[in-house]
């Protein structure tokens, strides 16, 4: 039988669970199996194949695997993940750890159905009126290192009351162990002029399948700032949508790819102004090399009577190799007439003539690269407004910041 | 004593598989400047960065010995650790890449390559600022990108500055003085003087002889359609600079 491994995990699964769950869950099980996992042949996953997963046997992770190499962000609270589960040793903010989620309604395709079934509880930020959270929170997540075949399903809720306000760092990191099936869905409302600074970041390694789905909805005058990083060795597919449902909403979504060889990324966003005087900025970096394949389509739908919306879209590759593949695809859908709507999309190389003058300085042309791809990154990097979460993003991606040059420029200026 | 810093022989060299030079030589000695003037399209550019090592720009025939060394060999950032220094006929902006950061890690390279440790951070600063006052650089401009916002004058300056931060022994400067008023001609003048020792020496790519009213030249050569086809004393920049390159053409 088609997916049965898929059948066989939720069999073991659904014998903990109540009889209520288990038959709702059973109901999201059946979609999955008739829907399956989205096909190639939609235009929304034209370049992301799921196919190899369906013949794939992932097992739930029975062992709960300690990891003792936590790298934290200092000033940050943190709720830890291991494999899906979570880790209450390692975690400042258990209170933020949100029960086990049950899932009515239908998902509406097949991957969010595997979702629903399986779906461990995650994060649930939930701030009252005006509440501000102090320190950004860290959710981790980790795998165990086991080196069978695992999967893991999980649901997050970020609800902020009116005025309300906090920082969310998401990182999936780096591991080692057997291949790994990972999904997760994460429902954001904001409400009247809340805000929300948002980071994703992903460093996965080879032999990880990582799909994540976030849907924000803004309410009245909300911002919304996220940052999505991948860097990461896996295959990984990211569906970032907003609305700006409420009049004055702002939302800037930023995003940096630099995978590692081997690896797809594939980012789809789809930003809709639903009213009047939103804002919308999506800046889009990747540097894409050897034998790699990064995936980005943006779309921004303007609905009709969304007046005086104010949107950018701007992306930029820097492809390092001939075995590189980038598919940057913008999307406009523009229903209103007063609006202010900018888009563009490149495809480049690295200078090299700005190559050849670092050289010729004396400077190595390893050195010289990596100052460049660190330029071209730079721009993005610069949205992480906390300084500790920036000096984590720049060690792992390799691009140790000086602080003795930061220093002098500070002395010069 | 008399053997030469740098020693160019029949050197051809192509572009994008099109022959530039077509056998050129010449020898120059520590402490002498040359210059070297002709036409639009005559070479120069391509003779400077064939010295400097560019990619791109390929010795097909003939020898360059730096310092008794075959420098045709050697990647373009290995030649600079050895004192070679290119100054840029259109210098390139970086955005993202500081001058400081550039300076910093241009001086590191050179001490890592002879052994030696990095620069002290207040050593640094000293000497950039000790250094930026020459060409009259408000080392505030240093923290933005590489040439970045730099009008054309301000670019060529930062050549110069970059050159006497780094001290290099030989100094190529690939008509630094085209497009500059008068003042800032003659800083750049003053820059390159202040370096001129007989341990250096100069190589001056240019087009017009006002630069040598301030740098005096020991030998001026002219180049045409990719070799040299007169060399002289400075007198022969007086006359060029009556006669024209026309006559160049005809020949
Ligand atoms: N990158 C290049 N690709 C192809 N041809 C070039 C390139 N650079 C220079 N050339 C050609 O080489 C010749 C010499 O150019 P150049 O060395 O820049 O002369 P100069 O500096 O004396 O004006 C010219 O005919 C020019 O068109
Ligand atoms: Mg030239």
């Amino acid at each position: 039988m088609k997916l049965q491994p898929y059948s066989e995990a939720f069999e073991r699964f659904a014998a903990t669970l109540s009889d209520s769950e288990r038959s709702t869950r059973g109901r999201q099980l059946q979609r999955f199996l008739t829907l399956g996992f989205p096909s190639k042949r939609e235009e929304d996953w034209r370049y992301t194949d799921l196919s190899p997963l369906a013949d794939k046997t992932f097992g739930l992770a029975n062992e709960f695997g300690a990891r003792a190499d936590l790298k934290t962000i200092d000033g940050t609270e943190r709720l830890v993940f291991v494999d899906g589960r979570f880790d209450p040793t390692h975690s400042s903010a258990a209170q933020f750890h949100g029960e086990l989620p049950t899932i009515e309604t239908p998902a509406a395709d097949g991957l969010l159905a595997l979702n629903a079934a399986f779906a461990a509880s995650g994060l649930n930020l939930q701030l009252a009126a005006n509440e501000h959270l102090d320190a950004p929170l860290h959710v981790l997540f980790l795998g165990s290192g086991d080196a069978a075949a695992t999967m893991s399903h999980q649901r997050h809720r970020i609800v902020l009351g009116a005025g309300a306000s906090a920082t969310v760092i998401l990182e999936f990191a780096r591991d080692s162990g057997g291949e790994r099936l990972a999904t997760h869905t994460l429902d954001i409302e904001l409400g009247a002029n809340a805000q929300l600074r948002l980071h994703r970041l992903q460093f996965e390694r080879a032999g990880a399948n990582l799909l994540t789905r976030i849907d924000a909805r803004l309410a009245r005058d909300a911002r919304l700032k996220a940052l999505c990083l991948d860097a990461g060795g896996g295959f990984t597919r990211h569906d970032f949508n907003v609305s700006l449902d409420g009049a004055g909403a702002d939302a800037e979504v930023h995003g940096l790819y630099a995978p590692q060889p081997r690896a797809h990324v594939d980012n789809h966003t789809r930003i809709v102004h639903a009213a009047p005087h939103g804002r919308s900025r999506e800046h889009f970096r990747g540097i894409v090399g050897e034998r790699t394949r990064a995936v980005f389509s943006g779309k921004v739908v303007v609905q009709p009577g969304a007046q005086k919306t104010d949107s950018e879209q701007r992306i930029a590759n820097l492809l390092l190799s001939k075995h590189a593949e980038v598919n940057a695809k913008p999307d406009l859908e523009i229903y209103a007439d007063d609006v202010k709507c900018a888009h563009g999309a490149t495809v480049g190389q690295l200078d090299d003539s700005a190559l050849a003058y670092l050289r010729s300085r004396g400077i190595d042309a390893a050195t010289a690269k990596s100052l460049l791809l660190r330029a071209f990154a730079i721009e993005i990097l610069d949205h992480v407004g906390y300084a500790p979460l920036r000096r984590h993003i720049e060690d792992i991606l390799n691009f140790p910041d000086d602080p003795e040059l930061d220093a002098l420029i500070e002395a010069v200026s | 004593m008399s053997k030469a810093m740098l020693n160019i022989k029949d050197l051809h060299a192509t572009v994008d598989g099109k022959e530039i030079l077509k056998g050129l030589s010449f020898e120059v000695k520590a402490g002498e400047v040359h210059a070297i003037m002709g036409p639009n399209g005559s070479g120069k550019s391509t003779l400077a960065h064939v010295l400097a090592g560019r990619e791109g720009y390929v010795a097909t025939a003939g020898e360059v010995e730096f310092d008794g060394k075959d420098l045709l060999t050697l990647e373009p950032e290995v030649r600079a650790c050895e004192g070679v220094f290119l100054g840029f006929q259109y210098p390139v902006e970086i955005p993202g890449v500081s001058n400081l950061t550039l300076l910093k890690a241009a001086i590191n390279a050179r001490r890592k390559y002879r052994g030696g440790s990095e620069i002290e951070a207040s050593d640094f600063l000293a000497w950039i600022r000790d250094r930026a006052k020459i060409v009259k650089i408000d080392p505030k401009m240093l923290s933005r990108g590489v040439n970045e916002g730099f009008s054309g004058g301000e670019k060529k300056r930062n050549e110069i500055l970059q050159m006497l931060i780094l001290e290099p022994r030989l100094m190529i400067l690939d008509e630094t003085d085209s497009g500059l008023d008068i003042d800032a001609l003659k800083i750049v003048a003053d820059g390159i003087n202040t370096l001129r020792s007989p341990e250096r020496a100069t190589v001056l790519v240019t087009h017009y002889q006002r630069l040598l009213d301030y740098v005096q030249p020991d030998f001026v050569h002219v180049l045409a359609r990719g070799r040299i086809v007169k060399s002289g004393g400075p007198e022969l920049a007086q006359e060029l600079e009556q006669k024209g390159y026309g006559w160049l053409e005809a020949a």
